[in-house]
Formats: C-alpha cells, sequence, structure tokens
C-alpha cells in the first residue's frame, strides 16, 4: 500500500459524458419525429357514421398515403382548405406517396407494386411464413374511387392480403 | 475529545504527534465529506429539451383503420375454394349523386342514407342470438361496388355499415366500372 488517503474524501461527479448521452438521445428523437411526420401527408381522412374504426397498434406497418387534389374542372377553380396552409401534398404531380420518401404517380404504380413486393420479400415473417408487414391506406375522402382503386389493385397484386383503410378515430 | 484510533501497525502508521493531532481535529470540524453535484448544466440541458419538444408538439386527429381483405386474382376475395352462389352474396352498389352525394343500391332496393342501408342489412341478415331472421348468414360475403365517380367518404361508409351490421365477409369488387363525372345517373 504505497498510497495513503489522508483526511475525509469529497466524491466528484463529472457528468460530461452524461451531457453527450443526452445530445445524442435529443438527435435520435429528432430524427424519429422527422421521419415519421414525413409518413403522414396532410389530409382528411374518412369520417364513418356510427364508426366502427378501431386503433391500430405498433405494427410493422407501411403507410401509403394518396394525397388530396382537386381533380374536376370545378374544384379546381376552388381553392381547398389545404391550400391556404402551405402544405406540400405532391411532388411534381405525383400524389401517391410510399412510407417516409417515395412519391408516385398514377401512371408509375407498377414501380410502387415492385417496390411493394421488395419490402414484403425482405420483411419478418410469422410462425407460417406470412408477411408481417401491414399495409395502410391514407386517402383523403373527397377522392374519387377510380382513383383510390388502382393504388388498391397494386397493393393487391403485390402480394398482400389484408389492408387497413385508414379512418378518421371517434374520441369516446 | 476522542483520540485518533490506532492504525493496526504501529511501526508503519505512528501515531500522531500533539501537533498533528492537533491538524486533524481541525480538519474533521471544518471539512466534513460533502457530496457536491453540480447541477446547473443538467438543468440547461432540460430547458433545452423542453423547448424543442415544446416546439415540434403537434395535435393530430386520430386515426384509426378498417381492415378488409383485398380481392386476390380475378375471382375477388369472395372466391374461396367453392365460389358462393350468386345468391348468397350481397351487393351494394354506390352510386355518385351531383358532386359529393350518393346512392345505394342494394339487390333492387334504392336507399339513400347509411341508416337505411343498416336497416336493410340488419333485416336480411340471419342470427337467431340476436333476433334477426333474415336469409343471409354472416359470414356470407357482401360485395362493395362503387360506380362512377363516387366520393371515397362514401365507400367507406358503406363498408363501415355493413361491418356495424356484423357482417364478417366484406369486400370490394375486383372489378369496376369507371365511368366519366356525372356520366352514370
Amino acid at each position: 500500500m504505497s498510497r495513503l488517503v489522508r483526511g475525509p474524501v469529497t466524491p466528484r461527479m463529472n457528468i460530461t459524458p452524461l451531457i453527450d448521452v443526452v445530445f445524442l438521445l435529443i438527435i435520435f428523437f429528432m430524427l424519429i419525429s422527422n421521419i415519421l411526420s414525413e409518413e403522414i401527408v396532410a389530409m382528411l381522412p374518412p369520417d364513418p357514421e356510427h364508426s366502427q374504426v378501431r386503433p391500430l397498434g405498433e405494427v410493422d406497418r407501411i403507410v401509403i398515403n394518396i394525397a388530396p387534389q382537386p381533380f374536376s374542372p370545378q374544384e379546381r377553380s376552388r381553392p381547398t382548405a389545404l391550400a391556404w396552409s402551405g402544405e406540400a401534398n405532391t411532388r411534381d404531380g405525383q400524389t401517391v406517396k410510399m412510407g417516409s420518401l417515395q412519391w408516385f404517380s398514377f401512371d408509375q404504380l407498377e414501380i410502387l407494386e415492385a417496390q411493394l413486393a421488395d419490402q414484403i420479400a425482405r420483411g419478418s415473417r410469422d410462425a407460417e411464413g406470412h408477411s408481417q408487414l401491414e399495409v395502410l391506406l391514407r386517402a383523403d375522402a373527397a377522392l374519387y374511387y377510380h382513383q383510390v382503386e388502382p393504388v388498391m389493385a397494386a397493393i393487391t397484386r403485390s402480394g398482400i392480403r389484408t389492408i387497413h383503410l385508414v379512418a378518421h378515430l371517434p374520441t369516446p | 475529545m476522542m483520540p485518533r484510533p490506532r492504525p493496526f501497525r504501529d511501526e508503519q502508521f505512528p501515531s500522531p504527534t500533539a501537533a498533528e493531532s492537533a491538524r486533524f481535529i481541525r480538519r474533521d470540524r471544518s471539512q466534513t465529506q460533502t457530496l457536491q453535484l453540480n447541477l446547473t448544466a443538467m438543468i440547461d440541458v432540460i430547458f433545452l429539451l423542453l423547448v424543442y419538444f415544446v416546439i415540434t408538439a403537434h395535435f393530430p386527429i386520430s386515426e384509426g383503420v378498417l381492415t378488409v381483405k383485398l380481392p386476390q386474382g380475378r375471382g375477388g376475395a369472395i372466391a374461396a375454394e367453392a365460389p358462393p352462389p350468386p345468391s348468397d352474396i350481397l351487393t351494394v352498389e354506390v352510386w355518385p349523386q351531383g358532386e359529393a352525394s350518393f346512392r345505394l343500391e342494394l339487390d333492387g332496393t334504392t336507399l339513400t342514407s347509411m341508416t337505411e342501408l343498416h336497416q336493410q342489412l340488419v333485416s336480411l341478415q340471419y342470427d337467431p342470438l340476436r333476433g334477426r331472421n333474415g336469409l343471409f348468414q354472416p359470414e356470407d360475403p357482401v360485395v362493395i361496388r362503387p360506380r362512377g365517380a363516387v366520393r371515397w367518404q362514401h365507400v367507406v361508409d358503406v363498408f363501415n355499415t355493413a361491418l356495424r351490421a356484423r357482417y364478417r365477409n366484406v369486400a370490394f369488387a375486383a372489378a369496376i366500372d369507371r365511368g366519366e363525372p356525372g356520366a352514370e345517373q
């Protein structure tokens, strides 16, 4: 015992590494919230009467958005409620968004189908080998059915068996 | 005044002299063991986090889901191993009315509201536990066939109504008629 500690000791805590960890957490949550908010295109989903809509829990999911657009000539002359807020609903006229990053137009739905099939192939599977990826279809309530149906058909062709239609969840 | 306890090995740790004893006693009184933690930096970080979450908070409308089985191939979700005879399939046609409204046709009957559709579907159902004496089982397929330029809101509303009437096998038609807006009346 060569070192001899004399007298009382004052423990000191160096909190520099703790602050580094906190900054790491901040950056992590900033990135996550940005990615999640990109997944939700601004729109008003349908609001059924006597709603049977249920919340979907935490699942492995991919959200396909069909952005609201004025399609008929009468509608084009009327500004939509979302236009004033400056929300970007499209990118260069493409109105179907898959996930957080990819935009498609209606003639590019084969690419959407291929991408979706790719995601299914890469995703996790349950005991029977079925894919655990859930597809959520978010379409604005004012869209016409013939604008939503091609997207549903593309999703079907990529091998998905059930699809979740996103609608307004009434608060109890 | 307590004397300093004697260490085990007196040769290596000689007992204190009187002067040393006095110093130690003074140290004991003026410098007790203190645990110091400077919290200023931590509070700054907490404020940073608080400001960040206040700025980035947003309150979206709550959304839920309705689950639908998609039609597979040409037969539709209705086609299982043996497709049921057409008389067991309930078909609801959704027609547009004007620019925003709708009209429903359920096996020939025209309906103009979801409440009427619900009443019709319930009256057609056979469910003795609920006192329903219709002809269709809850497992019988219900096909929703939108026609023309009908709004998505109404299509989802019909789907929701069919679920509310406790039909378990509701799906969309595999092939739809895409009419020009306003052409089909």
